[in-house]
């Protein structure tokens, strides 16, 4: 059997709307989906009573003990469906960690299959606005925590902060470097109109001088909490091309997974690189295109040091080398891999992988407007780490 | 370490009353599955390695000794209860008695020691509250 995806081009985003990623919204979050479900629908071209399916990931990816509530905290498919009045034929939500990749993977499958014509995706995220997003006061550690947390190890900035700084140690590197990739994302976030740090790039002593967390990562190393939604329509590529905008088809998908069990949060180097290297393979059997053919590479930064294991394991630089790479101006959106040109979620805020999603889109669709890139042919969206995460290949044009 | 009226102590379980048992006496028990005879930390309810589904785990004392892979410097902790005891580090430690078998714990030695991947460490124990000790690593000395 081939890896080859049969679904290849079979399937296309025809719509999209991003809601204002604020800080605090000053309406709840389930209102916020609401809106921005409707317009990406009217975006498409369509009625609502033509979505038949729902998909997303409705996590709320915080270590503290914030209550998940359906329309406030949290907003799941059925939830949407509901809201909209609409009772559609199928509606599931995806559950890992890649959550932007994993929900395109059940949106594209239940196209493609036939399960739903026109298929709404949606991604809510939230800003919880009592206490601070990870803390939590816990004084008794039970199950699967009960063998970090009594240690201290706890939450996701000590989990990103053990591999980076086994990569900075491995290969030499200095933490100064990754200011190359903080000032990138800034500048591009600051050019869209919808992202927190709109008009707000920084430079790369602001970086310097920003607050360090967990050696070696620092308060700006991490995305912003913030409240948004963003939603896209998903059908057929028969059915995109007769709406009203470019169709951008999705040329296969690839995920990866760790291949042994780790205590709670713990991420070796070598476990995220080993999966970031799968990825690459099944993405290129899965749509026959290499990874140095895709001129639109956003990559999952909701991290930053994320950046440079996407980088590697993709094989647009060489293993060990991402942060000479990025020093040398190898991701600078107007001279280099446009890899942050959406601003990527250090440049918007913690939108998870939509930003890399949207980018792709608007640049494949050519509806970027003044951030048009020059060549914007294969655009890749990649999600989370490796090894709990995912990619979707898009083209502009079906292969 | 200052600050640890609220640090959260560990609640055993069915698969873990041994191993705290153990750190109470400041000896590391690790779970080894008794069909391949594979370490395991943390047991799961089925063996890592040999995949079997009963791994009739026996918890077998072992000397704690091993090398660091990587660190990392806490300097504010989303848990209250080591807020009083930033900053501190924490090790990620490859257990010389199997390859890849792992803990992390807090280094003792504290910040000011100056640590490097492939560092020595052995395994001591923080008592955190009466009758319960956490695993902790100290390094050894370089000669």
């Amino acid at each position: 059997m081939s890896p080859r995806f049969r679904a290849r081009c079979q399937v296309a985003i025809a719509g999209y709307a991003q809601s204002p990623i604020e800080r605090r919204a000053s309406r709840p979050l389930g209102v916020i989906a609401l809106d921005t479900a409707l317009q990406a629908i009217a975006d498409a071209g369509l009625a609502r009573d033509q979505i038949d399916g729902f998909v997303t990931a409705s996590l709320l990816p915080s270590a503290g003990p914030h209550e998940s509530v359906d329309g406030v905290s949290i907003v799941t498919a059925n939830w949407l469906a509901q809201q909209l009045g609409v009772h559609p034929r199928f509606a599931c939500g995806f559950q890992g960690f890649g959550q932007l990749a994993g929900s395109v993977m059940l949106a594209v499958n239940a196209v493609a299959s036939g399960a739903a014509n026109y298929v709404l995706l949606h991604r809510a995220l939230h800003n919880p606005p009592v206490g601070r997003y990870h803390a939590n006061p816990m004084t008794e550690a039970r199950g699967a925590l009960q063998w970090t947390a009594p240690q201290g190890y706890f939450g996701p900035l000590a989990m990103i902060a053990l591999p980076y700084n086994e990569y900075l140690q491995r290969y030499g590197a200095s933490r100064d470097a990754m200011a190359a990739v903080l000032v990138e994302a800034r500048a591009n976030g600051a050019r869209i109109p919808w992202s927190y740090w709109h008009d707000r790039p920084i430079t790369a002593d602001d970086y310097l001088a920003a607050r360090v967390i967990a050696d070696p990562i620092g308060v700006l190393d991490c995305d912003i909490p913030v409240d948004g939604v963003a939603a896209f329509v998903i059908t057929t590529a028969d059915r995109a091309r007769d709406l009203q905008h470019p169709p951008v088809y999705v040329a296969g998908y690839a995920q990866g997974s760790p291949r042994r069990a780790r205590l709670p949060l713990h991420w070796p180097l070598d476990d995220i690189m080993e999966a970031g290297f799968d990825i690459a393979r099944r993405l290129e059997e899965s749509s026959g295109l290499s990874p140095q053919e895709i001129d639109v590479p956003q990559l999952y930064d909701g991290f930053s040091p994320l950046v440079y294991f996407w980088l590697e394991s993709l094989g647009l630089c060489p293993v060990g080398e991402a942060h000479r790479f990025v020093q040398d101006d190898g991701i600078r959106t107007d001279s280099g891999l446009p890899v942050l040109s959406g601003g990527g979620a250090l440049g918007n805020g913690r939108m998870h992988g939509v930003p890399q999603m949207l980018e792709c889109y608007l640049q494949l669709s050519g509806r970027a407007a003044d951030r048009q890139l020059r060549s914007a042919r294969v655009g890749l969206a990649c999600h989370s780490s490796p090894h709990y995460g995912g990619a979707v290949l898009y083209t502009g044009e079906p292969l | 370490m200052s600050g640890d009226e609220h640090r959260p102590v560990p609640v055993p379980d069915e698969q873990s009353a041994a191993f705290w048992a153990a750190a109470a006496e400041h000896a590391l028990a690790l779970a080894r599955c008794v069909h391949c005879g594979c370490f395991a930390h943390p047991p799961g309810v089925v063996c890592a390695r040999c995949r079997h589904p009963k791994p009739g785990f026996e918890f077998t004392r072992i000397d704690g000794a091993g090398t660091v892979r990587s660190w990392t410097v806490i300097r504010d902790s989303f848990l209250p209860g080591f807020r009083g005891a930033v900053p501190f580090v924490l090790v990620d430690v490859e257990l010389d008695i199997q390859p890849d078998l792992r803990l992390i714990g807090r280094l003792v030695d504290g910040v000011g020691a100056e640590v490097r991947l492939g560092d020595r460490v052995t395994a001591v124990f923080d008592d955190v509250a009466p009758g319960i000790a956490v695993p902790a690593f100290a390094l050894e000395r370089r000669s």
